[in-house]
């Protein structure tokens, strides 16, 4: 049986050099929704950017910067990018190489989707 | 006047990020609205921290609402930002006058003198008064100057001092003060950046909140934990050493970067500004950094 998410998450695994799509609870980092490339660790990807995404809204919060809405971190062999809505984070894990202008248009629209 | 301000605030309505807040802010002032003014100079601080005409209106409204220590605090903002700014150094030795300090009030007009030319009347009547007036304590009857007086050094910088958006007096200043050490990478006043250490400190840079207070020390403790994190996700998901967060918000875009020695680069941005353009002046904000640190004792 197919989730309500299915969708959303085939869209973004289908943009050039995504790894992974999850959607993850925010509060426990807990997967509700994944579609994985082979060797991807659902449940570590989750708890680790559903993790840093809290930190960052909490700090951007802390520092009056307003509500966070997208978080793009760019490491040397990958980007995970992390876009929330209400208890809901929509992660991707993609390539250094991937188009990450085209997953963000995707990530947002596809984050004001989510219940 | 009134349809000025009416149009300037439709105009500042249309486009928050115009310089036509500095108008609107200066007649309001004139006109005795002050705190609308202050909050008019408040709001376009915001969005340019660097802009040294907005740290002038908002000291010029200060002293017009009585706030003298805030004026001086903002006027010695603008000389940080450009140090030859003629109206903030008379507004400083008006501020000095107030306070009976008339040895700094000297100071100051005398610098003002040297820098804008023997030509400037206002300062050479302020300092012919001072001269007739002495000392405000401690002369033989003790009398201070009256307001009327004093007020020949008020502050009203000449339209040459007015910044615009040249890049040279913001070269002579990052030299001297670690705050401006990024002012001539920000462009269009629309960005602000500081310098972390690997505990959050800060080392460079400055960050203006919405009261025109520098909160960098603020904003940097509450954002360096996010690298932490950043580290933590990197490591465990096995995709190498981070190289930049970018994170958005409803009123910004702040993007991290590591610096030397563990530290950490801010930049942050107006939501307006292109995330592209936001990421290459955070690179060259990250060389000036490294630069500087190493000019400074080899990174930390």
């Amino acid at each position: 049986m197919s989730s309500p998410f299915a969708a959303i998450l085939q869209t973004l695994t289908r943009q050039r050099g995504v790894r992974a799509s999850l959607i993850v609870d925010q509060n426990d980092g807990i997967v509700v929704d994944s579609n994985l490339q082979i060797g991807q660790d659902g449940d570590r990807v989750a708890a680790l950017a559903a993790s840093l995404y809290r930190k960052a809204r909490l700090s951007a919060a802390a520092a009056r910067l307003g509500r966070a809405s997208f978080m793009h971190l760019e490491a040397e062999r990958g980007r995970i990018c992390a876009a929330g809505h209400n208890d809901l984070v929509l992660v991707v894990v993609a390539d250094p190489a991937a188009n990450i202008g085209l997953i963000r248009v995707e990530m947002m629209r596809a984050v004001g989707a989510l219940p | 006047m009134v349809d000025e301000i009416r149009r300037w605030s439709d105009e500042l309505a249309s486009d928050p990020a115009s310089l036509v807040f500095l108008q609107l802010g200066e007649a309001l002032r004139r006109q005795g609205q002050l705190d609308l003014a202050q909050r008019i100079a408040l709001r376009g601080l915001e969005r340019h921290p660097h802009n040294a005409d907005a740290h002038d209106l908002l000291a010029r409204i200060s002293v017009d609402r009585g706030e003298l220590e805030r004026a001086f605090d903002e006027w010695d903002m603008v000389l940080r930002l450009l140090p030859a700014h003629v109206g903030a150094m008379k507004g400083m030795a008006y501020v000095c006058f107030q306070q009976g300090r008339t040895t700094d009030a000297r100071r100051y007009l005398e610098r003002a003198a040297a820098v804008g030319g023997a030509g400037d009347a206002e300062v050479a009547a302020a300092l012919a008064n001072m001269g007739r007036a002495g000392p405000p304590t401690g002369t033989p009857n003790g009398k201070r100057p009256s307001v009327a007086e004093s007020r020949v050094a008020s502050p009203a910088p000449p339209p040459s001092q007015r910044t615009g958006h040249g890049s040279s007096p913001r070269h002579q200043f990052a030299a001297n003060d670690p705050r401006a050490l990024f002012a001539d990478l920000l462009g269009d006043h629309e960005q602000t950046a500081l310098l972390l250490d690997d505990q959050g400190l800060v080392l460079a840079g400055i960050y203006v909140g919405e009261d025109g207070r520098d909160v960098g020390a603020e904003v940097g403790a509450e954002l360096s934990g996010v690298t932490d994190a950043a580290r933590r996700a990197t490591r465990h998901l096995d995709i190498g050493d981070w190289r930049a967060i970018v994170l958005e918000t409803e009123i910004a875009v702040v993007t991290f970067a590591p610096a030397v020695g563990d530290g950490l680069l801010l930049l942050a941005a107006s939501k307006s500004t292109p995330l592209g353009l936001v990421r290459r002046v955070l690179d060259r904000c990250v060389e000036r950094a490294r630069v500087w640190l190493e000019a400074a004792g080899g990174g930390r």
